[in-house]
């Protein structure tokens, strides 16, 4: 299992859930997993490449389906904001 | 069960969160910067609190030192939405927009959620006035498209009159869903002798 950490913008599409554990072997089936039971989260392959995803603290810049997951990897999704 | 913040219907924020926004707002305006803070003369901020029923509570104020809008991906992402939506001004359009640092972002969060407070909302300041909008209190074009689904308030912390700062919150930087702010003056504490 690992720990999906998930911050307040994106939380009104996870029912209010500050982390979502989901079983997943690379990152790209955990993506999938956690929009699958989330549908709302789909917002975050609208432009994938300004969402910034850390592993265990460390940002990941690999393909998806080429990082894989270990148990109680932490996970964290940022969408950068931005203002005028 | 959490309300919804599109419903939200007052925010409370402190006099002493206030005073430190503006005082945020003029130091960058001056051009003083510190360690590490990018030399744009534009403030940026979060703003975090508490939510009771239809009203939120400012707690923290959280000035972001970094711009990411000379990073990529970010730095294509910002030059193809302001050169669709950006009302050209006398800043150029390179100079314009802030868009968080992710790192910064995420340890923001960090920060926040160790101390049981949400993240609501945003501010950034208007300083130029502009023809038909000599006061700039309200969100841009640009403001509101940055702004979509982003499930935060955009705080505009207007400064066109340096001496009359003025700030109004609106949801996901949309002009119709304007929620008043009501700055609330602080019980200062004596202390015991």
């Amino acid at each position: 299992m690992v720990n999906i950490i998930i911050p307040f913008p994106l939380r009104k599409f996870t029912d209010n859930r500050r982390e979502v554990k989901i079983t997943a072997d690379n990152l790209a089936e955990c993506m999938e997993t956690i929009i699958s039971q989330y549908p709302g989260l789909n917002l975050l392959q609208d432009n994938p490449a300004l969402l910034s995803i850390f592993i265990n603290g460390k940002l990941s810049k690999d393909s998806w389906t080429d990082v894989i997951l270990n148990n109680n990897d932490e996970i964290s999704l940022i969408i950068p904001i931005a203002g005028g | 069960m959490i309300t919804p913040l599109e419903q939200t219907e007052r925010i409370f924020l402190p006099q002493s969160g206030w005073d430190e926004i503006v005082s945020h707002c003029k130091r960058k305006m001056a051009g003083e910067f510190l360690p590490g803070e990018s030399k744009v003369r534009r403030a940026y901020g979060i703003l975090a609190g508490s939510q009771k029923g239809r009203e939120i509570f400012i707690k923290r104020v959280l000035p972001v030192k970094k711009n990411a809008r000379t990073v990529e991906p970010l730095k294509t992402y910002m030059d193809t939405v302001m050169a669709e939506y950006a009302r050209p001004s006398r800043t150029p359009m390179s100079q314009r927009g802030w868009i968080t640092d992710p790192l910064e972002l995420k340890l923001c969060y960090e920060k926040c959620d160790q101390d049981d407070l949400d993240i609501f909302g945003t501010y950034h300041m208007h300083i130029v006035p502009w023809e038909g909008d000599p006061i700039r209190d309200t969100p841009t074009l640009l403001d509101t498209v940055l702004a979509r689904n982003s499930n935060l308030f955009t705080f505009i912390i207007a400064m066109v009159d340096v001496s009359r700062p003025l700030i109004k919150a609106f949801f996901e930087g949309e002009k119709n869903k304007q929620v008043p702010v009501a700055v609330q003056p602080e019980r200062k504490t004596t202390g015991h002798h």
